[in-house]
C-alpha cells in the first residue's frame, strides 16, 4: 500500500534482522498463528549468520569454560537434529591434541563433557588417525564427540518459508530502519529506507522484535534504548576446494584460533580468529587473519599446508557484554539475552542478542514466549518437536544437491550454468520464482545467498556470466542491470578471495579478471560500485 | 539421449583414485573449470556429460553417478582435453578406471568378447585368428602376389625370423579378411631392403583389453608382445600403420615396468627415413588429376605418444606422395587434432547413434578441407572415417599410406586397390 510517495506496511510483528535468529522467531511466531513481517538491511544470512563455521556445536568447545552453554549446545543439536535433518549433517567430531599442547587440559577434556551431559569416546591417536588419515602424526590425545553441522542459508530460508506458508507473513529484504517513531510507552511505527531504490517504507506493528545480531545494539539506541551492550568479536574463515575431513576438527586445548575445522558438504571450513572490531564498517579477511588460521590448522593436519583454499570470509560474533569491563571475545559469554526493554520504557519492544548458531532455536522460543504473552497468545512454542518442511526454492544451497537432482532429471534442457557447484537453470528459475525474499529484480547476491551460485572454486568466474545471460533471457534484467549486478557480485566475492591468492587460486583469478575485465569490460562500467558497507561475508 | 548401457557394479572413489594415480602437480583440485576441456571434446554433451563435468562430479563426490555413467563408453580415451588444459588434467585416467568397475557383462560386449578373443590365443589377435592360420594366410597370400607380379616372385614375409633387424606386428583385419591389403607393406619392405620378421605368438596389432579398463588384462597382452620381440632378439618393435597399438606397447612398458630389450618405432617414421634417404624414391607424378589429400593424426600415435615429430613424418611423406600443393590439413590438427571417434573400443561398443554424433565434428572438418581422400595410418580411424563418410553422405575415400607409396612406385597390384576411388583404378597398373 502506498501513501504520500511512503509505501506503508501492517504486521502483527516485525522482526528486524534475517539472521538465524530473526528468522527463527518468525517461524515461531507464525506456529502460534501469529503474522509477521521480517525486514533486513541487505538480506538473509548477511550477518553472521551467513559468516560462521556451520557448526552445530556438541558443546565440546565450551564444556571447559562455560559449560552451561555447553550444555544449552548439546541439547539444542539434539532438537535440531529432529526437526531440521535436512538442514543438518550428522558427521561427528573429534578433539585432538598435537605435540606443545597442554596434556593436562586433555585429560581433563573427558571430566568436562561429563560435566555437561555430552558423549565423549576416548581414541588412541592410531585410531583418531585410522578415521581421518590427514590428522597429524605428532598426535597424542584425541576424543570423539557428536558434533554436526549445519546449513545456516538453508535453515534461514525453511524458517521463512515454513512462516509464509503457515500466516502468510513476510520477508522484505533492503529494508532498513531509519527512525522508531514511539508514544505513548510504545513503538507506533517504524519508519524504513528500501536501501535498494531509496524509497521509504512505514510499518505497523504491535510488536517489534530486533534481532539484528552485531547491528542489534544500534538498532536498539534507534529506539533509545542503552541496555544492549555489545562487543564486536570478528572471526575469519577460509574455505577449501574440497572436503578435506569427514568430520569436525577441533584442537583440544582452550578455544584458540584456527582450532576448528568444518565439513560443509563438498568442502571444509578452517577457522576463526576472534579479534575485537570497534565498529562494523568494511569487514574483510586478511592475509594476517589467514595466515593466522592456516598456521594453526597446519598443526592438526599438515595436509592443509597444500591445500588448495577458493576463498576467506569475515562474520562478526555479537557477543554480550557484561556489566563489568575489560571483557575480550573469547571470555565474554556465548550466551544469549533477551531484553524485554520495560526498564527503557517500551512495551512493545524486545531485543535478543548474542547467543549461538547452534542455540537460534533456543533464543527465537524465549523470544516467541515474551511476543505471544504481549499480544495476549497462549499457543505454546512448537519448534522443538515441528519439523521444518522443505520446498523446491530453499534446498539449493546445499552442496551437491544441485548436480544430483540434475543429473536425475536427466532432462537435456535443463542447462548447467553454474559448473563448478552444477547448478541448473531450473534451480535458478524457481529461486527467482519463489524463493524467501524473491522479487522482480533479483541481484545476483541475492541468488547466491539462495544457491551454490558463486561458491565453488571459480568463484563467479563463468556462473556469474551465464546466470546474468538466463536472466537477461527472461527478462529480470535490463540496460545495464545486469551488468551492474554481476560487478557488484564479483567485487564481494573479490574480497574474499584477495586474501587466499596462491598457489591454484591465482590462477583461477587471472583467468577469471580476464573473462570480466577483458571479455566483458566490467570495469569500464559506468556508475559506482556497491557501497563498502554491503561486505560479502557470506561463505 | 542416454544409453542403455548401466553399470551394476562397484562404486569407486574418485577423487581419493585421482588423488593416488594423477601425477604430482596434476590433481582434480588445481581445475580451474574454464572448459576448455569440454568445449575441444567430441564427446562432450554425449550421455549429459564432458570432461569438466566429470572432473566437478568426482570433486563433488558424485561417485556413483560416474561409476554407472555411459558416457565413460563414448569418451574415447584421446586425451584431446589433458593436452589443451592449463593444468594438465588427465581425465581419461579416471574414464578408464571407471570402465574398469562396471561388471564384465554390463561393459559393452563387443569390446570385452574383442578382450576375450585375444586372451585365448598366444597370437593376441582380437578378430579371434589363431596364429596357425594366421601363418597359414600369409604363406598364401605371398604365393599370390610372386606369381601375379614378377618383380615380386622371390618376396619373402619370414615369420620368426631369429635377429631379424625389424618386428613388425600386424593387425587382424588384413589376414583376416583382406590378406591382400598385407602385400602392399611387404612390397616396401622388400624394396628398401628391410630386414624384417613376423612372429607366431604376440603379432597382433590391437588391445582390446586395454580399453575395457582391466589393467591386468593389458598387461598380459603387453608382456606377451614383448617377450614376443625380446626372443627374436629383435632391435626395433615396428608399429604397423595403426594408433592404439603403438600406444598399448610404448605406454604399457612403462607403466606394468617391463623389461623391453629393443626400441619401439611408429612405420611412418620409417616410411619418411627411407623417403629421406632415397631408398623409397616416391612422387606425385602420378596425381596428373590433381586429386586432393588430407590426413588424420591418429592420436594414440601423436599426441598420446610420440607428439609432433611423428605428425611431422606424417606430413612429410603425404606431400612427398601427392605432392605440396594435393595435401591440405584440417584444422586443428598434428597434437591438437580432433579424434575421429573411432578409438577408445567406440567402434566395437555398440553406441552408434553415440558415435556418430561424435564423429560429426570429423566429417565437418574433412568436408571443409574439400579433400577426395582422407589418409589414416590407423585402423580405427580408417574405419570410423569410412562409416561417417557413409552416413553422413560424404564423397571421399579413406586409404592406407601403403597403398599410395606402392601406387607412387608403380607396383600397387590391381587387387590392392580396395580404398581407391575410380579415378585411381588404373593409375600405374
Amino acid at each position: 500500500m502506498k501513501a504520500g510517495g511512503i509505501e506503508t506496511f501492517e504486521t502483527e510483528v516485525l522482526i528486524i534482522g534475517g539472521g538465524v535468529t530473526g528468522t527463527g522467531v518468525m517461524r515461531d511466531l507464525a506456529l502460534r498463528g501469529i503474522h509477521c513481517l521480517l525486514i533486513d538491511r541487505r538480506d538473509l544470512n548477511a550477518g553472521a549468520s551467513g559468516g560462521n563455521h556451520g557448526l552445530l556445536h556438541s558443546g565440546g568447545r565450551y564444556a571447559s569454560s562455560d559449560s552451561e552453554t555447553a550444555a544449552e549446545c548439546r541439547q539444542e543439536g539434539e532438537i535440531l537434529m529432529r526437526v531440521a535433518p535436512d538442514c543438518i549433517d550428522d558427521c561427528g567430531g573429534l578433539f585432538v591434541a598435537v605435540e606443545g599442547d597442554d596434556p593436562g587440559f586433555a585429560e581433563r577434556f573427558p571430566g568436562y563433557c561429563d560435566a555437561a551431559g555430552i558423549d565423549c569416546e576416548t581414541l588412541s591417536p592410531a585410531e583418531a588417525r585410522e578415521r581421518e588419515p590427514v590428522l597429524s602424526g605428532k598426535l597424542f590425545a584425541a576424543y570423539s564427540i557428536p558434533d554436526a553441522t549445519v546449513d545456516p542459508f538453508r535453515i534461514t530460508l525453511e524458517n521463512v518459508n515454513h512462516a509464509q506458508q503457515l500466516t502468510d507473513s513476510l520477508f522484505l529484504p533492503h529494508t532498513g530502519v531509519e527512525s522508531f517513531e514511539i508514544g505513548d510507552g510504545a513503538i507506533t511505527g517504524v519508519l524504513c529506507r528500501n536501501t535498494k531504490t531509496g524509497g521509504m517504507r512505514r510499518i505497523f506493528a504491535r510488536q517489534v522484535v530486533n534481532a539484528a545480531g552485531a547491528w542489534a545494539m544500534d538498532v536498539a539506541r534507534r529506539a533509545g534504548c542503552s541496555d544492549v551492550r555489545l562487543l564486536y568479536s570478528k572471526g575469519t574463515l577460509i574455505i577449501s576446494n574440497t572436503r578435506v575431513t569427514d568430520r569436525v576438527i577441533n584442537r583440544l586445548r582452550p578455544p584458540g584460533d584456527g582450532d576448528i575445522l568444518v565439513p560443509g558438504g563438498t568442502v571444509s571450513l578452517l577457522g576463526t580468529t576472534s579479534d575485537s572490531v570497534d565498529d562494523l564498517q568494511d569487514i574483510r579477511p586478511t592475509v594476517a587473519e589467514v595466515e593466522r588460521v592456516l598456521v594453526e590448522g597446519t598443526a592438526m593436519m599438515p595436509c592443509l599446508e597444500t591445500t588448495r583454499f577458493i576463498r576467506a570470509f569475515s562474520g562478526v560474533r555479537p557477543l554480550l557484554l557484561p556489566s563489568q569491563n575489560g571483557a575480550d571475545g573469547r571470555s565474554a559469554s556465548r550466551g544469549f539475552t533477551l531484553f524485554d526493554h520495560q526498564d527503557q520504557g517500551l512495551e512493545n519492544f524486545a531485543t535478543v542478542t548474542g547467543g549461538k548458531l547452534t542455540t537460534f532455536r533456543l533464543m527465537a522460543e524465549k523470544t516467541g514466549d515474551l511476543v505471544a504473552g504481549r499480544l495476549g497468545n497462549s499457543q505454546p512454542c512448537k519448534t522443538a518437536t515441528e519439523p521444518l518442511p522443505s520446498g523446491n526454492a530453499v534446498r539449493w544451497t546445499e552442496p551437491g544437491f544441485a548436480p544430483r537432482f540434475w543429473y536425475r532429471r536427466n532432462d537435456p534442457t535443463d542447462m548447467i550454468l553454474c559448473e563448478c557447484e552444477m547448478v541448473p537453470q531450473s534451480a535458478v528459475d524457481s529461486i527467482i520464482e519463489s524463493a524467501p525474499g524473491a522479487e522482480a529484480e533479483m541481484s545476483l547476491q541475492a541468488i547466491g545467498v539462495r544457491s551454490r551460485v558463486g561458491k565453488g572454486s571459480c568463484q563467479g568466474a563463468f556462473c556469474s556470466i551465464r546466470v546474468t545471460s538466463h536472466l537477461y533471457d527472461r527478462g529480470v534484467y535490463d540496460s545495464e542491470q545486469g551488468l551492474n549486478s554481476m560487478r557488484d557480485f564479483l567485487s564481494g566475492r573479490f574480497k574474499g578471495v584477495q586474501p587466499v591468492l596462491w598457489g591454484e587460486q591465482m590462477p583461477q583469478i587471472e583467468l577469471s579478471e580476464a573473462l570480466h575485465c577483458s571479455l566483458m569490460g566490467l570495469d569500464q562500467l559506468g556508475g559506482k560500485a556497491d557501497e563498502p558497507e554491503k561486505k560479502d561475508t557470506d561463505r | 539421449m542416454r544409453s542403455v548401457l548401466a553399470n551394476t557394479g562397484s562404486i569407486i572413489d574418485f577423487k581419493a583414485k585421482a588423488d593416488e594415480l594423477l601425477p604430482e602437480g596434476a590433481s582434480y583440485d588445481s581445475c580451474l573449470n574454464c572448459g576448455l576441456c569440454s568445449s575441444g571434446c567430441p564427446a562432450s554433451g554425449l550421455e549429459g556429460m564432458d570432461p569438466r563435468r566429470f572432473i566437478r562430479m568426482a570433486m563433488l563426490g558424485m561417485n556413483e553417478e560416474l561409476s554407472t555413467t555411459p558416457w565413460v563408453w563414448t569418451c574415447t580415451q584421446c586425451k584431446r582435453c589433458m593436452y589443451i588444459c592449463p593444468m594438465s588434467i588427465d581425465v581419461s585416467l579416471l574414464v578408464g578406471l571407471a570402465r574398469g568397475a562396471w561388471p564384465e557383462d554390463k561393459k559393452p560386449s563387443g569390446i570385452v568378447r574383442s578382450c576375450q578373443a585375444q586372451l585365448l590365443d598366444s597370437g593376441t589377435s582380437a578378430m579371434g585368428l589363431r596364429s596357425e592360420d594366421f601363418i597359414e594366410i600369409i604363406e598364401e597370400t605371398v604365393d599370390e602376389v610372386r606369381q601375379e607380379d614378377e618383380r615380386f616372385k622371390d618376396i619373402q614375409a619370414p615369420v620368426d625370423k631369429q635377429g631379424a633387424y625389424f618386428f613388425v606386428n600386424q593387425n587382424s583385419r588384413e589376414p583376416a579378411a583382406e590378406p591382400e591389403e598385407m602385400a602392399p607393406l611387404w612390397k616396401i619392405f622388400q624394396y628398401v631392403g628391410a630386414d624384417w620378421t613376423y612372429a607366431s605368438t604376440g603379432w597382433a596389432a590391437e588391445n582390446f583389453c586395454m580399453f575395457t579398463g582391466d589393467d591386468a588384462a593389458w598387461e598380459r597382452m603387453v608382456r606377451r608382445r614383448v617377450d614376443a620381440v625380446n626372443d627374436l632378439g629383435c632391435k626395433v618393435w615396428v608399429n604397423t600403420e595403426c594408433g592404439h597399438s603403438f600406444y598399448t606397447i610404448w605406454k604399457g612398458v612403462e607403466r606394468f615396468g617391463l623389461e623391453a630389450n629393443f626400441e619401439m618405432g611408429s612405420l611412418v617414421s620409417y616410411y619418411a627415413q627411407w623417403i629421406r634417404e632415397g631408398k623409397l624414391p616416391v612422387n606425385s607424378d602420378w596425381n596428373t588429376q590433381g586429386l586432393k589429400f588430407t590426413l588424420q593424426d591418429p592420436c594414440q600415435l601423436v599426441r598420446k605418444s610420440i607428439g609432433d615429430p611423428v605428425a611431422d613424418d606424417l606430413r612429410f611423406v603425404a606431400r612427398k606422395l601427392v605432392g605440396e600443393e594435393n595435401f591440405i590439413d584440417m584444422q586443428p590438427c598434428r597434437s591438437a587434432n580432433y579424434c575421429c571417434g573411432g578409438g577408445g573400443g567406440f567402434l566395437q561398443a555398440g553406441m552408434k547413434e553415440q558415435r556418430h554424433a561424435y564423429g560429426k565434428r570429423k566429417f565437418d572438418q574433412i568436408m571443409t578441407t574439400e579433400a577426395g581422400y582422407v589418409l589414416t595410418p590407423c585402423h580405427n580411424c580408417h574405419s570410423q572415417i569410412e562409416d561417417i563418410g557413409g552416413h553422413f553422405g560424404g564423397d571421399y575415400h579413406v586409404v592406407h599410406y601403403w597403398t599410395l607409396i606402392c601406387l607412387s612406385l608403380g607396383i600397387l597390384g590391381e587387387n590392392e586397390r580396395k580404398y581407391l576411388g575410380p579415378d585411381l583404378a588404373e593409375v600405374g597398373l
